[in-house]
């Protein structure tokens, strides 16, 4: 999910209403309207939060009964080389979202400038962005694996072929690569958005006081959009530590080795194939604390713009 | 920005060029796939990039039967309309009774909704499978069809509330005035008036449906969705590119049409999710 809402429009809306009575006991009757919705989301989100952190503190290898080892799980995690190279590996993906924030930012402000073909551009850049990972990720393996197309057309075209999947060096770049192709039309959607907020009036008079275009993209554009840039950043985040792993899955299965492990595909090998439901059970938790570190470095955000407007 | 100086213009027109590239290059490997599709194993080989000489569909044909896709397609048609209906009713009643009913407590309901977003499946990867076992919901479609509702739900539970609070309310207190009760005031006047939020969220939540991978690998086992059989597909057939590719334009030939056809609510849906609805 791309779009994580505050509470605040609701509560904004809301603050208008007085609260009614209505039939005999409407309170009672509102909380059961409300009930699918919560019992779903305790059952299958914040029981099992609570859950898989006991496990955390457990040596659980998914047949025996769970044993009590206190933080050993944790201990192992910091001596862990494949955890510690997925750490790594996510680092090097956080490094590259300039990258995400300014592609998308300068074509939404190109295709709000008046790009001959900007509508189109709009539609088509946001297109892979509603293909499932796994069809982008099928698609591109058979594009860049060794034997595949794209190096079929370096050699035509006289350079000498990279194993860009299967070469610990490339590998990771692939996929960052593969994942920025598919995706940066969401962010694009989003800095239009905001552009359409941009009062016109202050362009205009920009443009009356002698302004360059780019000038008026620097001191005006740009900074009137930052609340908008801070929210894409964060999302985008949120997206590379969670929305990883269908085309981790297809593309690389996380290798050559870990090079294109990150820490939600290495949680899915130590459950499954390793066996180690408790030791996945605390790099879960490992995710969960940057989740929330995220999310309260978002609601700062939103709180501070809801206090600008 | 509506004037623009022609010297701007021509420079505009010269960024467009670079700009269609891009373009071309996102709609490019759908492309592939499809024209890998129709050309036979031999004719692949041969020729990766041109166009098929003598298209077939023998592949289309081979992947429906022999590779189980038939099968995949059903399975995946059925969770993501049994998911999408139930998000559907489930979000609003839920934005229903939080934002014009209301009662105590309900502020806390909300945010408790919320936070689960910062809950996603990876992170209770181990104790979710765990409950999904002891509910007997493992290799069951209605399993599958609740842990995506309730995985996709705070969104759309978001989107209900802020919704109909903004609806004026005069369109429903005349009803609860006349003595309606409250879930004929749902049925007749808050589902239909909530039409255009419900079709957003209906869309948007067919493509996280049917796009999923990681909760359905979970979930369904013997059983698979498209998205797992092509998966699959992709580590069996790493020589028959043209059976894989066609594997690949008949699981993405719903979203590529539901796209072309909803375009505008996908768009708008998502710039609501980005700057307050």
């Amino acid at each position: 999910m791309t779009a994580t809402p505050t509470s605040k429009d609701a509560s904004d809306a809301r603050s208008g209403q007085r609260k009614r009575r209505v039939g005999a006991n409407p309170e009672r009757l509102a909380l059961f309207f409300v009930l699918p919705a919560l019992a779903l989301v305790t059952i299958f989100r914040i029981v099992p939060l609570i859950w898989g952190l006991g496990y955390s503190f457990t040596d659980y290898n998914g047949i025996a009964e769970p044993n009590f080892i206190g933080l050993a799980n944790y201990a192992e995690l910091a001596r862990d080389p494949a955890f510690l190279d997925s750490l790594v590996n996510m680092l090097i993906l956080i490094a590259t979202l300039p990258i995400w924030i300014a592609l998308p930012l300068v074509l939404a402000i190109l295709i709000h400038q008046g790009v001959p073909g900007g509508k189109l551009f709009r539609a088509v850049y946001f297109f892979p962005a509603v293909l499932s990972s796994v069809i982008v990720g099928a698609i591109f393996n058979v594009l860049l694996r060794y034997d595949g197309s794209f190096n079929a057309m370096l050699k035509a075209l006289g350079f000498s072929a990279v194993d860009w999947l299967g070469n610990s060096s490339t590998a990771l770049f692939s996929l960052i690569a593969v994942q920025l192709w598919a995706t940066f039309g969401m962010s694009l959607l989003i800095f239009l958005a905001g552009l359409s907020t941009v009062p016109s009036d202050m362009l205009e008079a920009a443009k009356l006081d002698g302004a360059k275009l780019l000038q008026t993209w620097w001191y005006i554009v740009i900074p009137s959009l930052k609340p908008i840039i801070e929210f894409a950043a964060v999302v985008t985040t949120i997206g590379m530590l969670t929305s990883m792993f269908g085309l981790i899955y297809v593309l690389t299965a996380g290798g050559p080795g870990t090079s294109t492990t990150l820490p939600e595909f290495l949680i899915w090998l130590e459950q499954g194939k390793m066996n180690r439901p408790g030791y996945a059970s605390a790099i879960s938790m490992v995710l969960f604390l940057m989740m929330a570190g995220l999310a309260a470095i978002q609601i700062r955000i939103m709180s501070k713009n809801a206090n600008l407007s | 920005m509506s004037a623009v100086a022609p010297r701007e213009r021509r420079i505009l027109w010269v960024i467009a060029i670079p700009m269609a590239l891009l373009a071309l290059s996102a709609v490019y490997p759908v492309f592939f796939a499809l024209n890998a599709a129709l050309k036979s194993r031999k004719e692949f080989v041969l020729n990766r990039f041109g166009l098929a000489s003598s298209p077939t569909f023998d592949n289309f044909v081979q992947a429906w039967t022999r590779s189980r896709l038939s099968d995949y397609f059903v399975n995946s048609v059925t969770v993501t309309v049994g998911a999408v209906l139930l998000l559907i009713i489930v979000a609003s009643l839920a934005g229903y009774a939080l934002a014009v009913l209301r009662f105590r407590g309900s502020k806390l309901v909300f945010t408790i909704i919320l936070v689960s977003l910062m809950i996603p499946v990876q992170v209770v990867l181990v104790p979710f499978y765990r409950t999904m076992i002891a509910l007997d919901l493992v290799n069951s479609r209605i399993g599958l069809i609740l842990a995506y509702t309730a995985f996709f739900l705070p969104f759309s539970v978001y989107l209900m509330t802020a919704f109909y609070a903004r609806l004026p309310r005069e369109l429903y207190e005349a009803a609860q005035i006349d003595g309606a009760s409250l879930l004929q005031v749902w049925w007749h006047i808050m589902l239909p008036m909530g039409k255009p939020a419900l079709i957003t969220l209906g869309i948007l939540n067919t493509l996280y449906c049917w796009n999923d991978v990681l909760i359905s690998l979970l979930v369904l086992q013997d059983n698979r969705t498209l998205m797992v059989g092509i998966a699959a597909l992709r580590g069996e057939y790493t020589t028959n590119v043209p059976l894989l590719a066609a594997g690949i334009v008949l699981a993405a030939a719903p979203i590529v049409i539901i796209y072309v056809v909803f375009q505008r609510q996908i768009v708008s849906g998502i710039a609501v999710g980005a700057v307050k609805g």
